[in-house]
């Protein structure tokens, strides 16, 4: 028996797909394309990606709508209650509303700049769902150098966001672009370096190495210094209170997004959401055991991705849920005292971190413990 | 970056209102400010010289929208001095009932729009839900929520409704629960303290020199409070301390304006007990026809000339939420006040901005003018 | 400015502490997480009104705030209700309106000689001010608790006294506050030499509490000129008088004034 992957299920599509297509058109070359390998492989993941892409977008809005209604309680409201069930469509209406709308482009506004920031925001953040693993039978998340990948494509955002920002025209929008790229900049190295105590712990990059290393215990019991390292500086990378001050808006009206409406503010507010629902997965995957539950490890081999993936889905909702807490008891800070924590506490702290790590590893190899050797790496 | 000028205004979030801030900076460092007030101007008092003295109190309440019982007052206790006519003592007590709960409502909403400038969204509708409270409590006994047009010359549109005073009580023992969940809200939040400690400094011979008024001079450990240096109502009969903080900076101004709200909840439970004890009529009992109390004035002016009412001057000042405000009416015997002159303590306030601005982030200028309470409605008339 | 720290409260900030004070404000939102999940204070107003007295209970009871515990709405100002069988046309109300929303419009009912008037009232121009209530002697011009007033067309925000009398019909809660008259308050007084009793303000009093009585001609000498004028007098019954002023801005003569002396 073989086993059920999104992968197999998206081959076997493919495959019945062109099948299908040849004996319907009776046309020689599409029956024949079932034979060819390459074919179907294309055509698979260009299926997968479709369905990825959906997932993820519609993971999104119903994250916004989970934070509404969260943030509504925390404030003795009640959020989003209108359109749907419990407000359910909300976050689809308000979409709509903004494809709908003319975007319009400041008079001075360089052009090209101003198009290519927030999509390429959006390409980026979007393409990091193709890395993450979310459930067995991931392939991508087995990729050696995968949670580096993610990483890289995740730091690309400072630098579409201060292209935005700059081309706008606009002096709030390039204080608030400035203050962007500082402020990742800034944040990228404690983040980095957490992650760092964690690829020591797990001795692998791959990040499918990484859950199945938490088998016996999350990392976030020894490795509590750098989840508090990483939940801090990945607050400061998804950019929401208390580290939301690129778009502040007491000051800077709406920040680097202060001139943008209609489809191509929607990209923006799309992929600050997306990242936020990346930021709070590689917190589950990284430091909460990702799809494995204590006593259950589902196998590659036999189980049926669907339990996995609910397992993750609920802890990362649990996560962001944690982030709109926050956001509901914390003020914002400001720009020095934002730059202040992340070089001076967040950056020792994340070394100390490391060396947390190292020293781990080596009393885990100690004869008394008896040594695990990593299976990965 | 380079220095330049940017406007914060007339529509910009830290505004609440309509007025612009043009700021000079450098990086993120305010170099000079240059405030610019009378986007929200409707001529007030020119208006005022067209109506009657009753008529005035329904533009009071517009004046101030978050203090218009405040202002209500103040300009009849302007009228009553221009026209000599004295409230009966109940009224009095029923003004600063009304003046009390209008610094409750009006603190509060100071609260919700000073910590939102701040980046935290919870307060802000913690003190609006607080704040709606008192604004029922308004209802229950003019009518309205807002534009009350309670008070009147020689006294007061009615008297408080049964069960008026159990409610209030309920009220102000909920707000007093309320107000501590705001301190660990906002003292108890290191980030709050790292944002408001030491910024937006005021010190007291500046802020006299500015004519600042208010939390914001109390805040510079200026003991200075119209209630208690020149009592109006019946102020002289109450019991209550003046809040003080000598810091002058924005959390000083916060622990002014928190310690206000506890003296106002102390005044009201004294005022309370005053007039459960006292009955009485609430208006007086001998005016002027067509001062109208309680009826509205009527017939044609060519026919009052002719009586002769007696003319003056009546000026008066009162401790109003955002400061100290005054009033100066000008009777000369006619049905209409012939000129009417506020001064605005936010005016003031907002003038003085180079003082407390200057020299510190563009992030701090949401929290900074937060503190000192914008009200433009007052502010431009 | 005094000087001294007697009635003073002076108010210091606590020391922070870095650790326990991202706890505490944390704390405080969760622990009103936790109370608004029974229910929060919202009220779904559409669905939900806060004048409907069945529904005040509700939330006092849930979110344990003080709100709705007794009749905040009772003395609601919100659109008029005009009782048109009791208007007497005393034009008080268009008077005593600020705003100068009120217009006296004919209604039937009257007789050709005095038509009846009551009030319009265009709510685009109202402030809600109750001057107009507060002035009408009669009580048949209140205020209620309907505020939903949305319309689109500019026109139908002129509401007639028709359509105020159907408002009254709706048997909304009406305003009480019944403001009392002073006792001593001013009167109608006549400048008897100025008089030269036309009727007019008997006439047009919408009470009908003025009667003209004869005044004896006086008996001066023979050949000396009389006023010519028809020696009737008018006399105000002020217990009936509702001090509207309709007669002195009628009378011709301007002999009508008010007054104090009693």
């Amino acid at each position: 028996m073989s086993t059920v992957t999104l992968y197999s299920v998206s081959y076997d599509l493919a495959h019945d797909l062109l099948f299908l297509l040849g004996w319907i058109l009776h046309y020689g070359p599409a029956a024949a394309a079932v034979e060819n390998p390459n074919v179907v492989t294309g055509l698979g993941v260009l299926i997968f990606a479709a369905i990825l892409l959906a997932a993820s977008m519609l993971n999104t809005i119903v994250l916004i709508w989970y934070e509404r209604k969260l943030l509504g309680r925390f404030m003795d409201r009640r959020g989003a209650m209108h359109v749907g069930y419990a407000g359910l469509l909300q976050n689809f209406a308000d979409g709509l509303k903004l494809f709908r709308k003319h975007t319009t482009q400041p008079a001075e506004a360089d052009h090209v700049g101003f198009y290519f920031g927030p999509t390429a925001y959006m390409v980026s953040s979007l393409v990091i769902f193709g890395i993450l693993p979310i459930s067995t039978g991931w392939n991508s998340g087995a990729l050696p150098l995968s949670l580096l990948l993610a990483l890289v494509v995740f730091s690309f955002a400072p630098l579409f966001i201060f292209v935005s920002a700059w081309s706008s025209n606009n002096k709030y929008s390039l204080m608030g672009g400035l203050r962007s790229a500082a402020q990742m900049i800034a944040y990228e190295v404690p983040l980095l370096l957490a992650v760092v105590a964690v690829v020591v712990v797990a001795g692998s990059f791959s990040l499918t190495t990484i859950v199945y290393e938490q088998q016996n215990y999350w990392f976030w019991g020894p490795l509590v210094v750098a989840l508090v390292v990483f939940v801090a500086a990945m607050l400061a990378e998804m950019e929401r209170i208390p580290f939301d001050l690129p778009e502040a808006e007491a000051e800077l009206v709406e920040g680097w997004n202060t001139e943008y409406g209609g489809m191509l503010f929607a990209f923006f507010m799309l992929a600050d959401y997306l990242r936020a629902l990346v930021g709070s997965i590689l917190i589950v995957l990284l430091f909460l055991g990702g799809w494995t539950m204590p006593g259950w490890v589902p196998s590659a081999a036999t189980s049926f991705p669907l339990a996995g993936i609910f397992w993750f889905m609920l802890k990362t909702y649990l996560v962001f849920g944690l982030f709109v807490w926050v956001r509901a008891s914390l003020p914002r800070v400001r720009t020095d005292q934002l730059l202040r924590v992340g070089w001076n506490r967040l950056i020792p702290l994340s070394l100390l971190s490391v060396f947390l790590a190292a020293a781990l590893v080596s009393v885990r190899c100690l004869p008394v413990f008896g040594c695990v050797p990593s299976p990965g790496g | 970056m380079s220095e330049m000028w940017i406007n914060m205004g007339p529509q910009h979030p830290m505004t609440h209102g309509l007025w612009n801030l043009r700021v000079q900076i450098d990086g993120e460092l305010v170099r000079a400010v240059d405030p610019e007030m009378g986007y929200l101007h409707r001529g007030i008092e020119k208006i005022s010289e067209d109506r009657h003295y009753n008529e005035v109190i329904t533009l009071m309440d517009r004046c101030c929208y978050v203090a218009g019982m405040a202002w209500e007052h103040l300009y009849i206790l302007g009228a009553e001095a221009a026209l000599q006519v004295r409230p009966p003592e109940r009224a009095d007590y029923l003004r600063v009932l009304c003046d009390e709960f209008q610094r409750l409502g009006s603190h509060l909403m100071w609260y919700a729009a000073f910590v939102q400038d701040l980046g935290l969204m919870s307060p802000f509708l913690y003190g609006m839900r607080d704040r709606d409270l008192v604004l029922d409590l308004f209802q229950s006994f003019t009518g309205a929520r807002m534009t009350y047009e309670y008070m009147r010359v020689g006294g007061v549109r009615n008297d408080l409704p049964p069960g008026f005073a159990d409610r209030s009580r309920k009220v102000l023992d909920w707000l007093d629960d309320r107000f501590r969940e705001y301190d660990a809200l906002c003292l108890g939040s290191t980030i709050f303290r790292k944002r408001c400690d030491g910024l937006g400094v005021l010190k007291g011979p500046e802020a006299i020199a500015h004519g600042v008024t208010g939390p914001m001079l109390r805040a510079a450990g200026v003991k200075r409070d119209l209630r208690k240096d020149r009592p109006y109502s019946a102020y002289d009969r109450v019991d209550f301390d003046v809040a003080l903080a000598d810091s002058a900076d924005v959390t000083g101004r916060y622990l002014v304006r928190m310690e206000e709200m506890r003296q106002s909840v102390r005044i009201l439970r004294q005022v309370l007990d005053w007039l459960d004890h006292h009955p009485g009529p609430v208006v007086a009992d001998r005016l002027p026809r067509w001062l109208g109390a309680p009826y509205a004035p009527v017939g044609a002016e060519g026919y009052l000339l002719k009586r002769n009412y007696p003319k003056g001057l009546g000026l008066s000042a009162i401790e109003e939420p955002h400061g100290e405000a005054l009033s100066y009416v000008v009777n000369d015997g006619g049905e209409h006040p012939y000129r009417v002159k506020f001064r605005s303590p936010v005016f003031a306030n907002l003038s003085a901005a180079s003082t407390y601005l200057v020299g510190y982030h563009v992030a701090d200028i949401p929290p900074i003018m937060g503190s000192v309470d914008v009200c433009v409605g007052e502010v431009d008339r | 400015m005094t000087d001294g720290t007697a009635g003073t409260a002076a108010t210091q900030a606590p020391e922070e502490n870095p650790v326990l004070y991202v706890a505490r404000p944390m704390a405080t939102a969760a622990r009103q997480f936790v109370k608004s999940l029974v229910r929060p204070s919202t009220i779904v107003y559409p669905y939900e009104r806060l004048e409907d007295p069945r529904f005040r209970g509700e939330v006092a009871v849930a979110s344990g705030k003080p709100i709705g515990v007794g009749a905040v709405w009772d003395n609601y100002r919100g659109v008029h209700a005009l009782n048109i069988a009791t208007c007497i046309s005393c034009n008080l109300c268009a008077f005593s309106c600020p705003d100068l929303c009120i217009e006296m419009v004919t209604v039937p009912g009257g007789d050709p000689k005095h038509p009846k008037k009551c009030p319009q009232i265009d709510y685009g121009k109202c402030s809600y001010c109750g001057f107009c209530s507060d002035a009408c002697p009669e009580g048949c011009l209140t205020m209620t608790t309907r505020y939903e007033l949305s319309t689109p067309k500019r026109s139908e925000m002129v509401y007639s006294p028709q359509k105020l009398n159907e408002v009254f019909r709706s048997k909304l809660p009406m305003n009480p506050i019944r403001l009392e008259r002073p006792e001593n308050e001013d009167r109608i007084l006549l400048d008897p030499p100025l008089c030269i009793g036309c009727n007019a303000c008997a006439r047009d009093c919408p009470t009908a509490c003025i009667t003209m009585l004869d005044v004896p001609k006086p008996e001066g000498k023979p050949g000396a000129k009389l006023p010519k004028r028809i020696w009737k007098e008018p006399v105000v019954n002020d217990s009936d008088c509702v001090r509207c002023g309709t007669c002195i801005s009628v009378c011709p003569k301007e002999c009508l004034f008010w007054g104090s002396r009693p």
